[in-house]
This record gives structure tokens, C-alpha cells and sequence, in this order.
């Protein structure tokens, strides 16, 4: 049975119908990567899974039971970082933490862990302004970790850094997971990265915007940088890139005329 | 320029210009003007007396008292108005009206309130920094970055938390510039009360030796509040670098 499913799930601002029918479901240790064009609502559909705003329809079911209010034990990393400038990188790791009610002795104790495990050990003093964006995004990351969530909303957490940081940071970040595997949703602009990263590829499309296709990438685990040259993932990423493709086609059609 | 010929140059342009008043005051005025020679003739026994000791203490004290209050309540009632639509609405046009009101105005009806005495003083020294703080605070809270607060939403922040975890930190520095104006407001409403209601301090130390023809001793207790000015200018620019390392002006603030 999966662990969380969205049933009709759907967002209105105004007039705006951003998405509308979605069904999506993650099981226990798994990640969902959701891709889709820009401005589909990836990012409105993760904030109404942390309950930051409310779906305008449908429902939530976790273990079963339809649940109101925020998702239990679920943490966020932003597009945007979301750093705190006035804290440091130890400050802001232990934010989501002390807000959980956390004991003076268990942060102590975590937060130094986290900052290691995303590899940020000798800036625990630094504040976000003397950080690397790359450096920032880990930052964010660690502060999701250490909350030890039972899912972890990503919200293109690697949009903003360069190919090659973006490549360390997708293999550490799948390394983590093996350590401590959560169900995981996991938004992303890039074809490759979601055929990396999820055992499922969501692909939406349309104005609203709706589930288009559901891949299943049957790549073993672990993987690693040989993955991404094997016959299969390219296959995936092919039969990926041509459902977005289609859409974007047609768009590009309906300029010309 | 290298710092020491900086300073070099600093107490050049300070020197000229004091020589400058020396000779017209020589020239033109009345030996009773201040001047100063005349000023520093005076100085070590001003400073030593026990009238410019008790009015400094008077003065200074009843200014810091009055900062105080008004950063307090300033504090809050910014953090309302910048953050809940309806005290922005009931509030907003009054702080903005009375912070651009000449405070002079209000003084006859506060000796009214508070009779001629040291009371009064307080009460126009608060009245005086209320609104610097309060307006610059509400800035700050209005333009909180919607980002913080929704990491804080994310993390289950309950509204303390969103009040003093985010939208206070947020807006320190709004409160640090809104303080450095309110000093300067603060000491010209302390002296402008002690003139009015004759109580005593500084101010009313000037305006006894002015009447009295004692314009040098006058002027060193003049001195006496401009070093105070520059002493909170010089501990606000020491919090600014041990609080606000964090804040880069003119960035984004991300
Ligand atoms: N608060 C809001 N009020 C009104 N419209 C909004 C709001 N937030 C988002 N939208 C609209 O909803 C749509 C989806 O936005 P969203 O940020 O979820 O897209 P996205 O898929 O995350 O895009 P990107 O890949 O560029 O991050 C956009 O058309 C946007 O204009
Ligand atoms: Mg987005």
C-alpha cells in the first residue's frame, strides 16, 4: 500500500486553474522525481503537501487515512534555500529542529552530524552571505535531514548551481538516502536528474496542468555515474524527453502560425 | 590617502575652522561671545563643577530612560503595524502624521499633562523617539522576504516564532537606523524641555550661563552633548558590527 497518496488533487489562484485531477502516490523508501515545464506547479503542488497553502480540491491520504492540516513529519528544501541571513550555517541547521521542540542536548549533539553529512564541517560559523550557492543549497538540505523526516519535499534543490557541483550533490544526496531511505518527492527541470534520482517519473503537462505519463525506471540501485552511460537510462530519458517534447512542439507550432 | 594622513587632514580642517571663529569673534564680537580660547581657558574647571556634573547625569539619564521606552514600544508597535493589515490601517496615518510634526508643538499641552518637571522631559524625549523607531520598524516588518516565513511556516513555526524568530531579527536593521534618528530627536526634545519647563540639566545649564553672559561655559556643556550624540552613534555602530554581521546593505536581502 503506498505510504502517502494524492487523490484529484488540485490548485486554483483566482482564475487560475494551476493543476487539476492529480493522483500521485509514494511508497515507504521511495522517490517520486515530478518533472514538468516551468510554471506547471510543481512548486504550488509541494506547498500544498507541506500545507504551507491549501489544494483548492482533493484529498490527502496518509497510511490510509485522509488526513487535514500539514503532513506529519515532512521537511522542505526550497528552490530558493531558504536561509535565514541572520543565522549561521550551525543556526540554521538546527532551526527546523529547535522548532520541532528538540532538547539543547539533542541538538548539540545532531547538528554537528548533519553539517558533516552534507560535507559543510568548518563553515559552522559562517552566515549564508559567505556561503557558495552550492554551499547554501546543502545547508538547506542538512536543516531538512536532521529533522529525520518521514518525507522529504524537494523542490529543485540543485536548480541553481553548476553541472558538475549539481552532479556531486545528486550522487551524495542519493548516498544519504541509502543510509536513511525516506519517501522522497523530487521536483526537478531536468530529464536526466529525474530518470537519476526517482523509481518513478511523474510527468506533467497541459494548462491545468495534469499527469501526463508515469514512468517506472527499472535502473538498479545503486546508482552511480556508470548509470548515466548505460543503454537504459538513455531509453528512459528518451521516452521522457518526448512527452514533454510533444507539448513543446506544438507550442512552438502555434507561435509560427 | 593613508589613515594617518587622513586623520592628519581632519584635524587641519578642524583647526581651520576653529581659527577662523577665534579671529572674527576677536575682530567683531563682544568679549562675552564664545570663542575658543575662551572655551578652553574654561574647560577643565567647567567640566569639574559640580552644576555641568549634575546636569549631564540629569540629562543623559533622563534621555537614556526615554530611548529606552520609546525602543520598547517603538519595537512593538512597528512589529504590529508592519505585520497585521488591520493596526497598519488604524495606526499607520497618525505615526506617520505625528513623526513629521514638530514635537515643539506638543510641549505646552505635555507641561499641561505633566506639570513643570522632569516628567515632562521624559515624556518629550519618548514622544520625540517614538515615532523614528516605530515607522522604521513597521518597514522592516512589511518587508520581511516572503521566503523566511515560509521556511518558518515549513518548519511549524507557531506566530512567536514568525514574531521573534523571523519577522524581529528581519527588521534589526530598520530598528538600528530608527535609533540613530531618534538620538538626535531625543536630545534636541530633552534641551528644547529643560529651556521650556526650566527644570534642571544641560540644557537649562546652557540657557542660565547664556542669560548670564557665560557663553564659554555655555558652549562646553554644548560640547557635552555633542559627545554624547557621537558616543551612542559610536555604540550603535559597535552593536551594527557584533549583531549585524549578517546584513549586507544594499543586497538582496537573501
Ligand atoms: N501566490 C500565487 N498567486 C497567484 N498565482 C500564483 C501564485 N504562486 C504561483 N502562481 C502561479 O501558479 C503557476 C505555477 O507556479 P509554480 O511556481 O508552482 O510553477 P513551477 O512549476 O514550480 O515553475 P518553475 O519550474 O519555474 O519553478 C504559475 O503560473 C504562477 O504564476
Ligand atoms: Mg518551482
Amino acid at each position: 500500500m503506498p505510504r502517502i497518496a494524492v487523490r484529484g488533487a488540485g490548485k486554483r489562484y483566482g482564475e487560475l486553474q494551476v493543476f487539476r485531477g492529480l493522483d500521485l502516490s509514494v511508497g515507504q523508501r521511495e522517490i517520486v522525481a515530478l518533472v514538468g515545464p516551468s510554471g506547471c506547479g510543481k512548486t504550488t503542488f509541494l506547498r500544498c503537501l507541506d500545507g504551507l497553502i491549501p489544494m483548492s480540491e482533493g484529498e490527502i491520504v496518509v497510511d490510509g487515512k485522509p488526513i487535514n492540516g500539514p503532513l506529519p513529519r515532512t521537511a522542505m528544501v526550497f528552490q530558493h534555500f531558504g536561509l535565514l541571513p541572520w543565522k549561521t550555517v550551525r543556526g540554521n541547521v538546527a532551526y527546523g529542529l529547535d522548532l520541532a521542540g528538540a532538547s539543547k542536548a539533542e541538538i548539540r549533539e545532531r547538528v554537528p552530524h548533519f553539517i558533516q553529512l552534507v560535507g559543510l564541517a568548518g563553515f559552522e560559523d559562517a552566515y549564508p552571505y559567505q556561503l557558495s550557492g552550492g554551499m547554501q543549497q546543502r545547508c538547506g538540505l542538512a536543516r531538512a535531514l536532521a529533522v529525520e523526516p518521514d518525507l522529504l519535499l524537494m523542490d529543485e534543490p540543485f536548480a541553481s548551481v553548476d553541472a558538475q557541483t549539481r552532479e556531486i550533490l545528486q550522487f551524495e544526496l542519493l548516498r544519504i538516502w541509502r543510509m536513511r531511505p525516506t519517501s522522497m518527492i523530487f521536483v526537478t527541470h531536468s530529464i536526466e536528474e529525474a530518470v537519476l534520482m526517482g523509481d518513478r517519473v511523474i510527468v506533467l503537462k497541459g494548462r491545468p496542468s495534469g499527469v501526463a505519463e508515469i514512468v517506472e525506471v527499472d535502473l538498479p540501485r545503486p546508482r552511480t555515474r556508470a548509470t548515466l552511460a548505460s543503454p537504459r537510462f538513455a531509453q528512459l530519458r528518451e521516452h521522457v524527453w518526448n512527452i514533454l517534447m510533444d507539448e513543446a512542439r506544438r507550442a512552438e507550432f502555434e507561435l509560427e502560425r | 590617502m593613508s589613515p594617518a594622513r587622513a586623520v592628519l587632514v581632519k584635524i587641519a580642517g578642524g583647526l581651520s575652522i576653529l581659527a577662523l571663529w577665534e579671529m572674527v569673534a576677536r575682530g567683531f564680537a563682544a568679549a562675552y561671545v564664545a570663542r575658543p580660547s575662551g572655551i578652553l581657558r574654561v574647560l577643565p574647571q567647567t567640566l569639574g563643577s559640580e552644576a555641568v556634573l549634575r546636569g549631564t547625569a540629569i540629562t543623559l539619564w533622563g534621555v537614556t530612560q526615554g530611548l529606552i521606552i520609546a525602543v520598547i514600544l517603538g519595537t512593538a508597535v512597528g512589529l504590529l503595524m508592519g505585520s497585521l493589515k488591520l493596526v497598519e490601517r488604524l495606526l499607520g496615518l497618525y505615526v506617520n502624521g505625528l513623526y513629521a510634526m514638530p514635537m515643539i508643538a506638543i510641549l505646552p499641552l505635555l507641561t499641561i499633562w505633566f506639570g513643570y518637571t522632569s516628567k515632562t522631559r521624559l515624556a518629550t524625549v519618548v514622544f520625540a523617539s517614538f515615532f523614528p523607531i516605530a515607522m522604521n520598524v513597521a518597514d522592516g516588518a512589511r518587508s520581511v522576504p516572503a521566503e523566511y516565513l515560509e521556511v518558518a511556516r515549513s518548519c511549524r513555526a507557531r506566530p512567536h516564532h514568525l514574531w521573534f524568530g523571523v519577522t524581529l531579527p528581519s527588521s534589526l536593521p530598520y530598528l538600528l537606523a530608527g535609533v540613530r534618528l531618534a538620538v538626535g530627536r531625543a536630545l534636541v526634545g530633552a534641551v528644547v524641555a529643560e529651556f521650556f519647563v526650566s527644570v534642571d540639566g544641560l540644557g537649562f545649564y546652557v540657557l542660565f550661563q547664556s542669560r548670564t553672559f557665560h557663553h564659554n561655559q555655555a558652549f562646553v556643556a554644548v560640547l557635552l552633548l555633542g559627545a554624547f550624540a557621537l558616543a551612542i552613534d559610536a555604540l550603535i555602530a559597535w552593536l551594527t558590527g557584533r549583531y549585524l554581521r549578517w546584513h549586507r546593505p544594499g543586497e538582496d536581502r537573501r
